[in-house]
């Protein structure tokens, strides 16, 4: 028998037909494109099919935080191996340990077999470890060609540019693209430019090519495109690691399914094997603790009202009420535009269309200032770029939004009126520090939040948006800043709480938006949402990607039922 | 008692210690040092650039520079200098010259606030442009004959003798004092030379507050370049050239930091006293003008090191003690770094 599976925990063999598929994926190497590969195939013997890439056992913790807890993962050459999770499932920190960003505080990590340590992100390249990302690194005032061997240390000091303009030709020939080698990348789309990253991995030799949602900003025909070029990769026997959180596309392309969840491995299984609801539940599956009881009630009258809000490329057809008293959740994986959608009623990036009325009157929020006037606040999920001056004291930052309040004849400030406004709120939600006058900066991150929502209560909002308030606060904190929320809406604060964090989102709203890539794709009550449902939506395709009769429309059609609360059975 | 202390651990502190031995020594060296005469002396050597430093200062805690400053001076000089040859009567001169000030230093915080230029290269086209202006004003000659109380108001005391440029100065100095300290819009000066998208996001209007500096910029400057014509009698092309580096320098000794946020208005007073104490100190000791220069090019080398030295060693110490905590936060660590005052 061949040895297809890692030697610790739980690991599904690849089967036969799997098996057999890569061994033929790999024969056209040495046919057809044999002068296309300069590397000789990570296996000689096609039979023998060895991982090229192996992460054992990698732990990896951030202060008190476990970010990782002894995940591990294998890839082998010419398979697409899909990565699943949710936002801080471990993805991310994964990744950054396989191209060097950083180093596990445990566990191996072996290239084709050998012990390697990836110091940096030279040494993920010098080995063969590549990633591309959303965004590409792209320099745009140089050439494609340039732009694909900016990597080459190798060719010389004197740069033959015809040389390098035929090489760049090859090798988008082998992704099967044509692009104008000799202009600047500048006028690339943002697919073009992957291509050229994709490119410029495959012309350093990768072998394992990581692309962390190389597909959330592209269009469906690029998606495609992007898929032709995965698809050719896999079929010269690189090994893709692909990260999405498009359901559809992970049916769509991947050969293997591996799930992280809260930093922990649950699951690596052949695509076949694996269901959209097995995979939603496997990626939700932790046990259920009331994380927090609210004291529900029922909410008054509607007080913010907004109709198909728009945003020209980044948030569309945002339609929601919210009462008196009641606590709207926003939920939605990384890149679902929630915080675009706080940051328009806000009037930081305000929205190009759509209706929002406030007590029944229409409104036009464009600046900050007016929506403050409005009785809008928000709070931000960045606490230290763009929620407290670090410097400066406690009570300086809870005065800062209603400064002109606390002005006396001449512009002069009213210290003692400041400091005993903010010693209120120091009580009053509990901010340990000795004094209001201390700087910001040298509070917890729990501390820090209960400042930052005191400067908003103090501007006395009739919609108060917070965004993200638990993130990198601990436990303690994290259930006064519940309670405080739980306590403002008891006290008839309508109020939009945006959170990565699925239980909490469950626990605190009354009414939970599920976002997906700038669309609202549904809004649950309280009662009928769960984990399952509430990421089925978020993790829905928005738009038609794929023909109808494909898989991943059938994909589509499944999570649709998941979302509908039918077929979560079927995940147990 | 321990706030004394605290004080004198300052940067303010240390400016206070370097005044006092710069002090001691012009006193030791120099008969009646101290009298009024003398120290009204002393001030009115530099005066206008002294007013300048005022505004400056809070330009550079706003986050902004203006290198305009000096070439503003030279074209209030100009304007001043040319309208009243032409027959226009000296106050309606004057008025005009502050107007263009003002109007300059709008257009100026107009291009940094919402346009979102940055102020160093908004300013480096006033400062070739506005000198361009007083040049094709003066050409190559140099303008004089200016009322006799026009010049009088420049040369001689006012107010026993305290002439009107020191009096208009103590007036500025208290208020930019108050204003910065104590008032709303110090604070949003403070505010959003410390972080400006913060400001944004608590719906502070970071705009308002940098196109009234800048306009209050071209204003200040203009007044002192009327001033300085006053004193000198007349007016030529380069008038006042170079004046803005001596100006910036003393505002970043005074404790300002040049990212922005940090400082006092009491550290740039003392810093202001102090270079001209030393100006003062070193040609008494006969050290010529360009060593002068290269010392307090040193003393301002120095004040922008020390601090950032101390800082960083500060935020190292810190980040070691909290290890790897910093780096979980998404958004990294590192704000409260470099805004030190020492």
């Amino acid at each position: 028998m061949l040895r297809l599976a890692s030697g610790h925990g739980y690991m599904l063999p690849l089967r036969e037909g799997r098996r057999q598929a890569a061994s033929e994926a790999m024969a056209p190497r040495h046919t057809a494109s044999e002068d296309a590969m300069e590397r000789a195939p990570a296996a000689a013997n096609p039979d023998e099919l060895r991982p090229v890439f192996e992460a054992e056992h990698i732990s990896k913790s951030f202060g008190g935080t476990q970010a990782l807890s002894d995940v591990s993962l294998t890839l082998y050459p010419g398979e697409i191996h899909a990565l699943l999770g949710e936002n801080g499932a471990g993805k991310s920190t994964l990744i950054k340990i396989m191209t060097g960003l950083q180093q596990p505080d445990a566990g191996e990590l072996r290239i084709a077999g050998e012990d390697v340590r990836i110091n940096s992100s030279q040494d993920a390249q010098r080995l063969g470890v590549a990633a591309i990302y959303q965004e590409p690194m792209i320099f745009p005032d140089l050439s494609v060609a340039e732009n694909i061997f900016i990597g080459h240390t190798d060719r010389g000091a004197i740069v033959d540019r015809r040389a390098m303009e035929r090489d760049a030709r090859a090798t988008l020939d082998r992704l099967g693209v044509s692009l104008d080698v000799g202009e600047p990348a500048r006028g690339l789309t943002l697919a073009e430019q992957q291509t050229v990253e994709i490119a410029k991995a495959i012309s350093l030799d990768v072998r394992v090519l990581i692309m962390d949602e190389p597909t959330a900003s592209l269009s469906a025909h690029e998606v495609r495109q992007l898929f032709r070029i995965v698809t050719n990769l896999r079929q010269q026997g690189v090994a893709v690691c692909f990260i999405s959180h498009r359901m559809e596309e992970v049916f769509e392309i991947a050969d293997r399914v591996t799930i992280l969840r809260d930093g922990r491995w649950i699951s690596t299984q052949p695509r076949a094997e694996v269901t959209v609801a097995s995979a939603i539940h496997g990626m939700v599956g932790r046990e259920v603790v009331e994380l927090f009881k609210r004291n529900r009630h029922e909410p008054g009258p509607v007080r913010l009202s907004v109709k198909n809000l728009h945003r020209e490329g980044v948030f569309d057809g945002i339609t929601f009420d919210l009462r008196a008293g009641e606590v709207l959740g926003f939920a939605g994986l990384v890149g679902a535009r929630r915080t675009d959608v706080g940051l328009a009623l806000f009037g930081i990036a305000p929205a190009d269309a759509g209706e929002v009325e406030l007590e029944g009157r229409d409104v036009h929020i464009e600046n900050p200032r007016q929506a403050m006037e409005l009785g809008i606040a928000y709070s931000t999920e960045d606490r230290r770029q763009l929620g407290l001056i670090m410097p400066m004291t406690i009570a300086e930052n809870i005065s800062l939004p209603s400064l002109p309040r606390f002005l006396g004849p001449g512009g002069f400030i009213d210290f003692a009126e400041e400091v005993s406004t903010a010693e209120r709120f120091r009580k009053r939600l509990a901010i340990r520090s000795n004094s209001v006058e201390t700087p910001a900066g040298s509070l917890s991150g729990g501390n820090q939040q209960k400042v930052l929502i005191s400067k908003w209560l103090e501007t006395n909002p009739k919609v108060l948006i917070v965004d993200e308030p638990t993130r990198g606060i601990d436990v303690g904190a994290k259930v006064e800043v519940h309670q405080l929320i739980d306590d403002l809406a008891a006290e008839g604060m309508a109020v939009i709480i945006i959170s990565s964090d699925l239980p909490e989102v469950l626990a605190m709203s009354d009414r939970i938006l599920v976002m997906r890539e700038g669309r609202q794709m549904a809004i649950f009550a309280h009662g009928e949402a769960t984990q399952e449902k509430v990421l089925s939506a978020a993790m829905g395709q928005s738009g038609d990607l794929f023909p109808d009769g494909s898989a991943a429309a059938a994909v589509a059609a499944e999570l649709d039922r998941l979302v509908q609360g039918k077929g979560l059975e079927a995940g147990q | 008692m321990g706030r004394l202390l605290k004080r004198l651990r300052s940067w303010e502190g240390l400016l206070l210690v370097i005044l006092l031995v710069v002090l001691a020594y012009n006193i030791l060296r120099v008969p009646n040092f101290l009298t009024i005469t003398n120290q009204i002396n002393l001030f009115q050597l530099g005066i206008e650039k002294a007013i300048v430093v005022l505004v400056m200062a809070f330009i550079i805690i706003n986050g902004e520079i203006d290198l305009s400053v000096a070439s503003m001076m030279g074209l209030a000089a100009a304007i001043v200098a040319v309208l009243y040859q032409n027959g226009t009567p000296m106050p309606l001169a004057i008025l005009a010259a502050l107007a263009v000030g003002a109007a300059f230093g709008l257009m100026n915080g107009y291009f940094v606030a919402k346009l979102g230029i940055t102020s160093l290269a908004v300013t480096l086209a006033g400062y070739i442009g506005f000198r361009g202006l007083a040049r094709m004003l003066v050409e190559d000659n140099s303008v004089g004959d200016f009322p006799e109380w026009f010049n009088r108001l420049g040369q001689q005391g006012l107010i026993g003798p305290v002439t009107l440029s020191i009096l208009i100065y103590i007036v500025l100095a208290i208020v930019a004092a108050l204003v910065l300290n104590r008032t709303g819009f110090g604070r949003t000066t403070y505010v959003v030379g410390n972080s400006a998208k913060v400001a944004r996001f608590s719906g502070v209007s970071v705009e308002r507050n940098k196109m009234i500096l800048f306009t209050l910029s071209g204003f200040i400057a203009a007044l002192a370049g009327v001033l300085y014509a006053a004193r000198l009698g007349a007016v030529r092309s380069s008038t006042a050239e170079g004046f803005e580096l001596d100006i910036i320098t003393v505002v970043l000794l005074g404790g300002v930091s040049i990212f922005g946020g940090v400082g006092t208005m009491l550290g740039v007073l003392l810093s202001t006293y102090l270079v001209l104490n030393l100006r003062n100190g070193l040609v008494i000791a006969g050290v010529t003008g360009n060593t002068q220069t290269g010392i307090i090019g040193l003393l301002l080398i120095l004040s922008v090191l020390l601090p950032n030295m101390a800082a960083a060693a500060r935020s190292r110490l810190k980040r070691r003690s909290e290890s790897a905590a910093a780096t979980r936060a998404p958004t990294g660590a590192g704000s409260g770094a470099g805004t030190a005052t020492g």
